[in-house]
């Protein structure tokens, strides 16, 4: 496989269309309780490939491939799983690499 | 003395080291990617691919994600540019690689995806091989699906699987 043809740009060649994403749809309540830990969930997105998940998750979180495989297809099945638990900075940190990665990831506090 | 044959377009070589075995067209065509990317990177942040690349961080609190954005979303942008400057000089030079390097060439082929795929709409039934020649979007999902492709082997060459 190469790249034989001319290179298209990173940008839509007609008239923009609305491609917006929507904000992750989640029925949650909002808590300040300080003591619950926090969750990073990663959410289900159709581009980024499987193999790359699971892969990220190994790297960034030091997941044996059948952890980070089965949090993987917990993504791709459920919509979302999730990938770390514990304090609010550990959790900024965490969402902060998944997003270098390119994965789309949040983080609530624990209900 | 025989010369290896390639295996594919990323190979592992031992001592963690990684040869990417490309053309020098496409060298030169993805430099020109990365070069967009790169100016993607400084535009407008409500363009949706800008948006794919700086997702929210609390989806439940706006205020806190907006405190968030304020001081990480610079941080995220600068990772984002040094992976870039890096990329650019694997590609410019075919030497083989650092884990580190080839780790910074995956983050950016697959930032590119993300903007393709954001581009071009894709979803969970999409099937963008079949976008047909005359569609004006038919290059961005040539090159979309050219970046799977590498992507998959470079995460091959990575895990050694």
């Amino acid at each position: 496989m190469s790249l034989t043809t001319s290179p298209p740009p990173l940008s839509i060649p007609v008239s923009s269309q609305d491609t917006q994403i929507a904000d992750p749809d989640v029925d949650t309540t909002e808590t300040t309780e300080v003591d619950k830990p926090w969750i990073v969930l990663v959410w289900n997105d159709p581009i980024n490939l499987m193999s790359y998940v699971s892969f990220v998750f190994q790297k960034l979180f030091g997941y044996s491939k059948e952890k980070a495989d089965a949090l993987m297809l917990d993504v791709h099945e459920k919509g979302r799983a999730v990938v770390s638990t514990g304090p609010r900075e550990h959790a900024e940190l965490d969402v902060f690499r998944l997003h270098e990665h390119g994965l789309w990831a949040t983080m609530q506090q624990d209900s | 003395m025989r010369r290896r044959r390639p295996s594919g377009p990323i190979e592992a070589i031992g001592n963690g080291t990684f040869l990417i075995n490309l053309p020098e067209q496409d060298r030169l065509t993805l430099s020109g990617f990365v070069d967009q990317l790169e100016q993607l990177l400084h535009a407008d942040t409500q363009d949706p691919r800008v948006r794919r690349l700086f997702p929210v961080a609390y989806h439940d609190d706006p205020d806190r994600d907006a405190e968030y954005q304020n001081y990480m979303h610079d941080e995220l942008q600068q990772s984002r540019l040094n992976s870039i400057a890096m990329v650019r000089e694997v590609l410019a030079h075919d030497e083989p690689l650092t884990e580190a390097q080839l780790h910074g060439f995956m983050m950016i082929i697959n930032n590119l995806r993300l903007v393709l795929g954001t581009l071009l709409d894709v979803d969970e039934s999409a099937d963008t091989d079949d976008i047909d020649e005359s569609d004006p979007l038919f290059g961005q999902a040539q090159l979309y699906g050219y970046l799977g492709w590498l992507l998959e082997w470079t995460v091959s060459a990575m895990t050694g699987e």
